[in-house]
Protein backbone atom coordinates (compact mmCIF):
# COMPACT_ATOMS: atom_id res chain seq x y z
CA UNK A 1 0.00 0.00 0.00
CA UNK A 2 1.25 3.48 -0.90
CA UNK A 3 2.25 5.60 2.10
CA UNK A 4 4.31 8.74 2.12
CA UNK A 5 6.77 9.60 4.88
CA UNK A 6 7.35 13.34 5.26
CA UNK A 7 10.58 14.37 6.99
CA UNK A 8 11.03 18.01 7.92
CA UNK A 9 14.77 18.76 7.75
CA UNK A 10 14.47 22.37 8.93
CA UNK A 11 16.65 23.24 11.95
CA UNK A 12 13.57 24.81 13.55
CA UNK A 13 11.29 22.01 12.47
CA UNK A 14 8.43 22.39 15.02
CA UNK A 15 7.92 26.07 14.16
CA UNK A 16 9.26 26.20 10.63
CA UNK A 17 7.81 27.27 7.33
CA UNK A 18 8.79 23.80 6.14
CA UNK A 19 6.27 22.39 8.64
CA UNK A 20 3.53 24.54 7.13
CA UNK A 21 4.50 23.37 3.64
CA UNK A 22 4.39 19.77 4.87
CA UNK A 23 0.90 20.33 6.32
CA UNK A 24 -0.29 21.67 2.99
CA UNK A 25 1.23 18.67 1.23
CA UNK A 26 -0.65 16.28 3.58
CA UNK A 27 -3.89 18.20 3.11
CA UNK A 28 -3.80 17.89 -0.67
CA UNK A 29 -2.23 14.46 -0.95
CA UNK A 30 -4.70 11.71 -1.90
CA UNK A 31 -2.41 9.11 -0.28
CA UNK A 32 -1.86 8.60 3.47
CA UNK A 33 1.08 10.60 4.88
CA UNK A 34 3.01 10.49 8.17
CA UNK A 35 4.95 13.56 9.30
CA UNK A 36 8.22 13.58 11.28
CA UNK A 37 10.39 16.43 12.51
CA UNK A 38 14.10 15.73 12.21
CA UNK A 39 15.70 16.09 15.65
CA UNK A 40 19.23 15.48 16.87
CA UNK A 41 18.21 12.17 18.41
CA UNK A 42 15.82 10.51 15.97
CA UNK A 43 18.01 9.97 12.89
CA UNK A 44 18.43 6.22 13.45
CA UNK A 45 14.74 5.75 14.22
CA UNK A 46 13.70 7.54 11.02
CA UNK A 47 16.12 5.40 8.98
CA UNK A 48 14.41 2.28 10.33
CA UNK A 49 10.88 3.59 9.85
CA UNK A 50 11.60 4.51 6.23
CA UNK A 51 11.35 0.86 5.13
CA UNK A 52 7.59 0.98 5.69
CA UNK A 53 6.98 3.68 3.10
CA UNK A 54 6.69 3.71 -0.69
CA UNK A 55 7.80 7.37 -0.83
CA UNK A 56 9.65 9.85 1.32
CA UNK A 57 9.26 13.61 0.96
CA UNK A 58 12.11 15.67 2.37
CA UNK A 59 11.05 19.24 3.19
CA UNK A 60 13.83 21.65 4.10
CA UNK A 61 15.12 25.20 3.59
CA UNK A 62 18.25 26.29 1.75
CA UNK A 63 21.03 27.12 4.24
CA UNK A 64 24.23 28.84 3.14
CA UNK A 65 23.63 27.84 -0.49
CA UNK A 66 23.23 24.13 0.29
CA UNK A 67 21.60 21.52 2.55
CA UNK A 68 21.18 22.48 6.24
CA UNK A 69 23.90 20.72 8.25
CA UNK A 70 21.46 18.82 10.48
CA UNK A 71 19.80 17.37 7.39
CA UNK A 72 23.21 16.59 5.86
CA UNK A 73 24.06 14.65 9.03
CA UNK A 74 20.80 12.74 8.68
CA UNK A 75 21.64 11.77 5.09
CA UNK A 76 25.02 10.49 6.28
CA UNK A 77 23.24 8.43 8.94
CA UNK A 78 20.85 7.12 6.28
CA UNK A 79 23.81 6.18 4.10
CA UNK A 80 25.29 4.20 7.00
CA UNK A 81 21.94 2.63 7.97
CA UNK A 82 19.87 2.12 4.83
CA UNK A 83 16.29 0.88 5.19
CA UNK A 84 15.54 -2.67 4.07
CA UNK A 85 13.31 -1.27 1.32
CA UNK A 86 14.25 2.06 -0.24
CA UNK A 87 11.42 4.50 -0.96
CA UNK A 88 11.24 6.96 -3.85
CA UNK A 89 12.73 10.31 -2.76
CA UNK A 90 10.82 13.53 -3.45
CA UNK A 91 11.95 16.99 -2.37
CA UNK A 92 10.34 20.26 -1.33
CA UNK A 93 12.97 22.95 -0.85
CA UNK A 94 12.46 26.63 -0.13
CA UNK A 95 14.77 29.61 -0.03
CA UNK A 96 14.17 33.17 1.12
CA UNK A 97 15.48 34.68 -2.10
CA UNK A 98 13.20 35.54 -4.97
CA UNK A 99 14.95 33.17 -7.37
CA UNK A 100 13.97 29.53 -6.90
CA UNK A 101 17.05 28.75 -9.00
CA UNK A 102 19.19 29.46 -5.92
CA UNK A 103 17.97 26.05 -4.64
CA UNK A 104 19.56 24.14 -7.49
CA UNK A 105 22.87 23.27 -5.84
CA UNK A 106 21.04 21.69 -2.91
CA UNK A 107 18.87 19.74 -5.36
CA UNK A 108 21.99 18.50 -7.17
CA UNK A 109 23.44 17.41 -3.81
CA UNK A 110 20.27 15.37 -3.26
CA UNK A 111 20.69 13.79 -6.70
CA UNK A 112 24.25 12.80 -5.79
CA UNK A 113 23.09 11.32 -2.48
CA UNK A 114 20.39 9.35 -4.30
CA UNK A 115 22.75 8.13 -7.02
CA UNK A 116 25.37 7.00 -4.52
CA UNK A 117 22.80 5.22 -2.37
CA UNK A 118 20.46 3.77 -5.00
CA UNK A 119 17.37 5.83 -4.29
CA UNK A 120 15.12 6.83 -7.17
CA UNK A 121 14.35 10.55 -7.36
CA UNK A 122 10.66 11.40 -7.69
CA UNK A 123 9.16 14.89 -7.77
CA UNK A 124 10.83 18.13 -6.82
CA UNK A 125 9.36 21.48 -5.80
CA UNK A 126 11.72 24.46 -5.73
CA UNK A 127 10.18 27.43 -3.93
CA UNK A 128 11.58 30.93 -3.97
CA UNK A 129 10.57 33.72 -1.54
CA UNK A 130 9.68 30.91 0.84
CA UNK A 131 10.33 32.72 4.10
CA UNK A 132 7.33 34.99 3.81
CA UNK A 133 5.14 33.72 1.00
CA UNK A 134 2.45 32.06 3.16
CA UNK A 135 1.75 35.36 4.89
CA UNK A 136 1.25 37.34 1.70
CA UNK A 137 -1.43 37.63 -1.01
CA UNK A 138 0.84 35.28 -3.00
CA UNK A 139 0.13 32.36 -0.68
CA UNK A 140 -1.88 30.88 -3.54
CA UNK A 141 1.32 30.45 -5.56
CA UNK A 142 2.82 28.18 -2.90
CA UNK A 143 -0.45 26.34 -2.25
CA UNK A 144 -0.99 25.65 -5.95
CA UNK A 145 2.57 24.37 -6.36
CA UNK A 146 2.34 22.13 -3.27
CA UNK A 147 -0.99 20.75 -4.48
CA UNK A 148 0.65 19.81 -7.80
CA UNK A 149 3.57 18.26 -5.94
CA UNK A 150 1.26 16.19 -3.72
CA UNK A 151 -0.69 14.86 -6.68
CA UNK A 152 2.41 14.06 -8.69
CA UNK A 153 3.99 12.10 -5.80
CA UNK A 154 0.73 10.27 -5.02
CA UNK A 155 0.13 9.30 -8.66
CA UNK A 156 3.76 8.50 -9.42
CA UNK A 157 3.74 11.07 -12.22
CA UNK A 158 6.96 12.71 -11.23
CA UNK A 159 7.92 16.20 -12.24
CA UNK A 160 9.91 19.25 -11.20
CA UNK A 161 7.85 22.26 -10.15
CA UNK A 162 9.21 25.76 -9.60
CA UNK A 163 7.40 28.65 -7.97
CA UNK A 164 8.02 32.05 -6.44
CA UNK A 165 6.26 35.37 -5.83
CA UNK A 166 5.29 37.00 -9.14
CA UNK A 167 7.22 40.19 -8.32
CA UNK A 168 10.04 42.15 -9.86
CA UNK A 169 13.30 42.08 -7.90
CA UNK A 170 12.78 45.67 -6.78
CA UNK A 171 9.27 45.04 -5.52
CA UNK A 172 10.47 41.88 -3.79
CA UNK A 173 13.14 43.90 -1.97
CA UNK A 174 10.52 46.43 -0.89
CA UNK A 175 8.24 43.64 0.36
CA UNK A 176 11.03 41.74 2.13
CA UNK A 177 12.26 44.95 3.80
CA UNK A 178 8.73 45.50 5.13
CA UNK A 179 8.61 41.87 6.33
CA UNK A 180 11.96 41.96 8.14
CA UNK A 181 11.36 45.40 9.65
CA UNK A 182 8.09 44.13 11.14
CA UNK A 183 9.90 41.00 12.35
CA UNK A 184 12.47 43.13 14.25
CA UNK A 185 9.76 45.40 15.65
CA UNK A 186 8.26 42.38 17.46
CA UNK A 187 11.45 42.29 19.54
CA UNK A 188 11.63 46.06 19.95
CA UNK A 189 14.50 46.32 17.45
CA UNK A 190 14.35 49.18 14.96
CA UNK A 191 15.19 48.92 11.28
CA UNK A 192 18.31 51.07 11.76
CA UNK A 193 19.54 48.78 14.55
CA UNK A 194 18.98 45.77 12.31
CA UNK A 195 21.06 47.54 9.68
CA UNK A 196 24.11 47.89 11.93
CA UNK A 197 27.34 47.16 10.09
CA UNK A 198 28.97 46.04 13.34
CA UNK A 199 29.73 42.36 13.89
CA UNK A 200 29.87 41.22 17.53
CA UNK A 201 31.43 44.18 19.40
CA UNK A 202 33.21 45.55 16.36
CA UNK A 203 36.60 44.22 17.43
CA UNK A 204 38.30 40.88 17.01
CA UNK A 205 37.93 38.49 19.94
CA UNK A 206 40.77 36.24 21.10
CA UNK A 207 41.42 33.57 18.51
CA UNK A 208 39.69 30.35 19.51
CA UNK A 209 42.85 28.39 18.72
CA UNK A 210 46.23 29.73 17.68
CA UNK A 211 48.27 28.11 14.95
CA UNK A 212 51.42 26.30 15.85
CA UNK B 1 44.53 39.78 7.49
CA UNK B 2 44.57 36.24 6.15
CA UNK B 3 42.61 33.33 7.59
CA UNK B 4 43.18 29.59 7.36
CA UNK B 5 40.02 27.81 8.52
CA UNK B 6 40.05 24.04 8.35
CA UNK B 7 37.84 21.15 9.39
CA UNK B 8 40.76 19.07 10.69
CA UNK B 9 44.19 19.91 12.08
CA UNK B 10 46.75 21.02 9.48
CA UNK B 11 50.50 21.11 10.02
CA UNK B 12 51.30 24.61 8.82
CA UNK B 13 53.96 26.93 10.17
CA UNK B 14 52.63 30.47 10.52
CA UNK B 15 54.60 31.40 13.64
CA UNK B 16 56.53 34.19 11.94
CA UNK B 17 53.52 35.77 10.28
CA UNK B 18 51.11 37.56 12.60
CA UNK B 19 48.99 38.52 9.60
CA UNK B 20 47.87 34.89 9.17
CA UNK B 21 45.33 33.43 11.59
CA UNK B 22 44.67 29.71 11.86
CA UNK B 23 41.44 28.17 13.10
CA UNK B 24 40.90 24.41 13.36
CA UNK B 25 37.13 24.07 13.56
CA UNK B 26 37.36 20.44 14.68
CA UNK B 27 38.83 21.58 18.00
CA UNK B 28 35.97 23.99 18.74
CA UNK B 29 32.53 23.66 20.28
CA UNK B 30 30.10 24.86 17.64
CA UNK B 31 26.39 23.97 17.62
CA UNK B 32 24.11 23.88 14.60
CA UNK B 33 22.38 27.12 13.59
CA UNK B 34 18.79 26.90 14.83
CA UNK B 35 17.44 29.34 12.25
CA UNK B 36 16.07 31.64 14.97
CA UNK B 37 17.02 34.83 13.05
CA UNK B 38 18.17 36.33 16.37
CA UNK B 39 21.38 37.62 14.76
CA UNK B 40 19.26 39.58 12.28
CA UNK B 41 16.32 40.71 14.40
CA UNK B 42 17.02 40.55 18.15
CA UNK B 43 20.76 41.15 18.62
CA UNK B 44 21.81 42.28 15.13
CA UNK B 45 25.36 41.21 14.25
CA UNK B 46 25.60 38.81 17.21
CA UNK B 47 24.53 35.19 17.43
CA UNK B 48 22.36 34.47 20.45
CA UNK B 49 24.15 31.13 20.97
CA UNK B 50 27.39 32.10 22.71
CA UNK B 51 29.63 29.20 21.73
CA UNK B 52 32.96 29.21 19.85
CA UNK B 53 31.34 30.24 16.55
CA UNK B 54 31.02 33.79 17.91
CA UNK B 55 34.84 33.97 18.04
CA UNK B 56 35.19 32.69 14.46
CA UNK B 57 32.85 34.75 12.28
CA UNK B 58 34.47 38.10 13.19
CA UNK B 59 37.71 36.70 11.70
CA UNK B 60 35.89 35.54 8.57
CA UNK B 61 34.45 39.03 8.16
CA UNK B 62 37.74 40.84 8.78
CA UNK B 63 39.94 38.77 6.45
CA UNK B 64 40.82 39.88 2.93
CA UNK B 65 42.23 36.46 2.07
CA UNK B 66 40.77 33.17 3.22
CA UNK B 67 41.79 29.55 2.83
CA UNK B 68 39.05 27.10 3.77
CA UNK B 69 39.94 23.42 4.01
CA UNK B 70 37.01 21.02 3.92
CA UNK B 71 36.12 17.45 3.24
CA UNK B 72 33.50 17.20 0.47
CA UNK B 73 30.25 15.28 0.92
CA UNK B 74 27.63 14.90 -1.81
CA UNK B 75 29.32 17.73 -3.72
CA UNK B 76 29.12 20.19 -0.81
CA UNK B 77 31.07 21.03 2.33
CA UNK B 78 31.03 18.25 4.89
CA UNK B 79 29.48 18.89 8.31
CA UNK B 80 32.29 20.60 10.24
CA UNK B 81 32.84 23.38 7.70
CA UNK B 82 29.16 23.63 6.75
CA UNK B 83 28.15 24.05 10.40
CA UNK B 84 30.49 27.05 10.74
CA UNK B 85 29.43 28.62 7.45
CA UNK B 86 25.80 28.47 8.60
CA UNK B 87 26.73 30.01 11.95
CA UNK B 88 28.44 32.90 10.13
CA UNK B 89 25.16 34.55 9.11
CA UNK B 90 25.47 37.32 11.75
CA UNK B 91 27.85 38.94 9.23
CA UNK B 92 24.82 39.54 7.02
CA UNK B 93 21.68 41.60 7.53
CA UNK B 94 18.16 40.24 7.11
CA UNK B 95 17.64 42.82 4.39
CA UNK B 96 17.93 41.92 0.73
CA UNK B 97 19.76 43.69 -2.09
CA UNK B 98 20.24 43.02 -5.78
CA UNK B 99 23.73 41.71 -6.43
CA UNK B 100 24.84 40.33 -9.81
CA UNK B 101 21.23 40.47 -10.91
CA UNK B 102 20.03 38.19 -8.09
CA UNK B 103 18.57 38.85 -4.66
CA UNK B 104 21.08 38.38 -1.81
CA UNK B 105 21.45 39.52 1.78
CA UNK B 106 23.14 42.85 2.54
CA UNK B 107 26.55 42.27 4.15
CA UNK B 108 27.65 44.04 7.34
CA UNK B 109 31.33 45.07 7.74
CA UNK B 110 32.66 42.20 5.66
CA UNK B 111 35.95 42.77 3.87
CA UNK B 112 35.85 41.60 0.23
CA UNK B 113 38.09 38.61 0.00
CA UNK B 114 40.18 36.36 -2.19
CA UNK B 115 39.12 32.82 -1.36
CA UNK B 116 40.91 29.54 -1.87
CA UNK B 117 38.95 26.44 -1.00
CA UNK B 118 40.93 23.25 -0.57
CA UNK B 119 38.59 20.29 -1.02
CA UNK B 120 39.57 16.78 -0.05
CA UNK B 121 38.02 13.34 0.36
CA UNK B 122 36.66 10.69 -1.96
CA UNK B 123 35.35 13.05 -4.66
CA UNK B 124 34.08 11.88 -8.04
CA UNK B 125 33.79 14.03 -11.19
CA UNK B 126 30.14 14.96 -10.58
CA UNK B 127 30.89 16.04 -7.01
CA UNK B 128 33.88 18.09 -8.17
CA UNK B 129 31.78 19.92 -10.72
CA UNK B 130 29.04 20.60 -8.18
CA UNK B 131 31.48 21.75 -5.52
CA UNK B 132 32.94 24.27 -7.95
CA UNK B 133 29.43 25.56 -8.65
CA UNK B 134 28.75 25.79 -4.92
CA UNK B 135 31.87 27.87 -4.28
CA UNK B 136 30.97 30.14 -7.20
CA UNK B 137 27.56 30.64 -5.59
CA UNK B 138 29.15 31.22 -2.17
CA UNK B 139 31.03 34.09 -3.80
CA UNK B 140 27.83 36.13 -3.98
CA UNK B 141 26.83 35.44 -0.37
CA UNK B 142 30.26 35.41 1.28
CA UNK B 143 31.92 38.42 -0.36
CA UNK B 144 34.46 36.47 -2.43
CA UNK B 145 35.98 38.90 -4.95
CA UNK B 146 37.82 35.98 -6.50
CA UNK B 147 37.87 32.30 -5.74
CA UNK B 148 39.81 29.18 -6.54
CA UNK B 149 39.02 25.55 -5.72
CA UNK B 150 41.88 23.11 -5.25
CA UNK B 151 41.13 19.39 -4.99
CA UNK B 152 43.68 17.26 -3.21
CA UNK B 153 43.92 13.81 -1.64
CA UNK B 154 43.70 13.96 2.16
CA UNK B 155 47.21 12.52 2.46
CA UNK B 156 48.62 15.55 0.61
CA UNK B 157 46.61 18.18 2.49
CA UNK B 158 49.46 19.60 4.58
CA UNK B 159 51.69 20.05 1.51
CA UNK B 160 48.87 21.63 -0.46
CA UNK B 161 48.13 24.18 2.30
CA UNK B 162 51.84 24.86 2.75
CA UNK B 163 52.21 25.73 -0.94
CA UNK B 164 49.26 28.12 -0.83
CA UNK B 165 50.60 29.86 2.28
CA UNK B 166 54.04 30.17 0.65
CA UNK B 167 52.34 31.83 -2.30
CA UNK B 168 50.70 34.32 0.10
CA UNK B 169 54.08 35.09 1.61
CA UNK B 170 55.43 35.76 -1.91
Amino acid sequence: MERIMIINGSPRAPKSNSKRYAELFSRYCPVETDYYNLTKRNHRQLCELMAGYSDVLFVFPLYADALPVGFLDFLKELEANPPARKPMVSILINCGFLEYSQNEIAIEMMHIFCRKNDYRVGSILELGSGEAILGTPFKYVAVRAIKRLARSVAHGEHRTIKATMPLSKRLFIWASTYYWTAFGRKFGVSKSRMQTMQIEDGRLPDLPLAGE
Amino acid sequence: MKLIMCDRPIQVNIRDNSDIKYIDLSSLKIANCTGCFGCWTRTPGKCVMRDDATRVYPYIAASDTVLYVSRVKYGGYDSVMKRMLERAIPVQQAFIRIFKNETHHVQRAVVPKRATIVAYGDIDAEERALFEKLVARNASNMSFESHEVVFTPEAELDDCVKKIVERWNG
